[in-house]
């Protein structure tokens, strides 16, 4: 490595982290919390059983499951707006990401809770509790230790996943990479200083998820 | 006081609960006996709502509920009549020993915080586990969550309270404090009625016992006179499998002597 490079690394990467924190960061943030509430509801209405919604969150899983993620990127980025429905960079991404941590994590999230031994619910309903009630009070907070590392896993696969957005124009870290390599053509150093800001935030994250599930050991 | 008639449950082909109906008056420990899968216990999950009978009533307090009809608002209002203690205890895991007694008050009747606690202590320092009420599940021993049971399922001040099995996953050596718990229950006057295998309880606290055999009840009487004095064949059978033996005194083929 000589001192061009360096040099040139050295001054690239603030010009890497800025689109992490303005693209990779909320991209994942807003996703992720769409994502799980998505998820939480399709999970809860298969539980609980509902007739209709149940089949139709069956439905939207098996989709977004058995459809790669770049595929849907572009039917929603280049396909809508032929049915006029145009949606900027961003918004796209944020559909995409929602919709398929939405269905990821609806599995998590249903396998969790139904890993709460049935005998909570009997005690919660003897003490008087509705369905809900049990659910949200006893039932739910139990499946999160066991839901916690899974959903993760999921969070960490996102912050990496949201790279594809480069394909619908958005201008995040792997696309700032790109852009200043195709001016110095230091395509091995660049992406390698890309792959670096996606292992800083997925290092931080891994080491909050260890310090979250010690405190949720010791609650037990 | 409650009173369940015509109880039917299948579970597909296999019809666990043929007919039963029981009866039990304000103060009575009933004691269901029988042998494994004879129902009772069924019928005790059916009673508590927590199986879905096919068809049957139960009626509390004069009023009566369709056990098949019956409508969620309805099951819930019932439920909030009636305490449970459940064989594999079942105490909330995220939730602390005081927290466990308290939350059927705070979150399920709506009851005001500090008045839930002092409900919630009562009830602990009956059953002896005030000491511990900070303790969640996980650090507590069978006897010890099967206690915080009882003090949840007492706290609401319920009409009646169902018991299934209490002391069966319990060490023997820690049964004893869990009956003794219930003995004192009893003595207070409170309403039971008791799935049990332990014979020596059921002839020295309950007052009434009831044999089921096959989903049916085979012999029903006070308990003095159903283990001096059992009329049915299967029922002396049954005392006589279970090895139970009255202290000093023998079993035979007419009863006990």
């Amino acid at each position: 490595m000589n001192d061009r490079i360096v040099t040139e690394l050295l001054e690239s990467f603030p010009k890497l982290l800025m689109p992490a924190l303005s693209a990779t960061i909320p991209l994942t943030v807003l996703s992720f919390t769409i994502g799980l509430l998505i998820a939480l509801l399709t999970a809860l209405v298969q539980i609980a059983k509902i007739p209709v919604l149940r089949r139709l969150a069956r439905f939207y899983i098996w989709i977004i499951r058995c459809t790669p993620m770049i595929v849907q990127l572009f039917v929603v980025y280049f396909g809508f707006p032929s049915i006029g429905i145009r949606l900027p960079s961003f918004p796209a991404a944020v559909l995409v990401f929602s919709l398929s941590v939405g269905a990821y994590c609806s599995e998590t999230i249903r396998a969790a809770i139904e890993s709460v031994p049935p005998g909570q619910m009997d005690a919660a309903y003897c003490s008087g509790f509705t369905f809900r009630q049990a659910m949200f009070h006893i039932v739910i907070p139990q499946a999160c230790s066991t839901a916690f590392p899974p959903l993760s896993n999921s969070l960490i696969g996102l912050v990496k996943d949201t790279s594809l957005a480069y394909s619908v124009a958005l201008v995040e870290v792997l696309a700032t990479a790109q852009r200043i390599a195709a001016r110095t053509y230091d395509y091995l150093w660049l992406y390698l200083e890309a792959a670096l800001v996606y292992l800083i935030i997925c290092s931080l994250l891994t080491v909050l998820q260890r310090m979250a599930e010690k405190y949720l050991e010791r609650r037990r | 006081m409650l009173e369940l008639r015509h109880v039917k449950k299948a579970f597909g082909d296999l019809q666990v609960i043929r007919d039963i109906s029981l009866k039990v008056e304000q103060g009575d420990v009933v004691a269901l006996l029988g042998p494994s899968g004879s129902g009772k216990t069924t019928l005790l999950r059916c009673a508590g709502y927590l199986n879905h009978a096919d068809s049957g009533t139960v009626t509390l307090e004069g009023e009566t509920f369709d056990l098949h009809t019956i409508s969620k608002k309805d099951v819930v209002r019932y439920r909030r009549k009636i305490g449970f203690v459940f064989q594999n205890f079942n105490l909330f895991g995220n939730r602390t020993a005081l927290q466990n007694v308290t939350a059927g008050l705070t979150i399920a009747r709506k009851m005001d915080r500090k008045e839930a606690e002092e409900i919630g202590l009562e009830a602990l320092k009956k059953v002896g586990m005030l000491d511990r009420k900070d303790y969640y599940p996980s650090k507590l021993s069978g006897g010890q969550q099967q206690r915080v049971a009882i003090a949840r399922a007492i706290a609401p001040n319920p009409n009646v309270i169902f018991f299934d099995e209490p002391t069966s996953a319990l060490d023997p050596e820690l049964t004893g404090e869990v009956l003794n718990v219930m003995n004192a229950l009893a003595r207070d006057g409170t309403t039971m009625i008791v799935v049990t295998h332990e014979i020596e309880f059921a002839r020295r606290v309950a007052n009434r016992v009831v044999l089921i055999e096959d989903g049916l009840v085979v012999e029903e009487n006070d308990s003095e006179t159903f283990f001096a004095y059992p009329r049915q064949q299967r029922t002396i059978n049954f005392l006589r499998d279970t090895k139970w033996k009255p202290e000093g005194e023998t079993i035979s083929e007419e009863g006990i002597i």
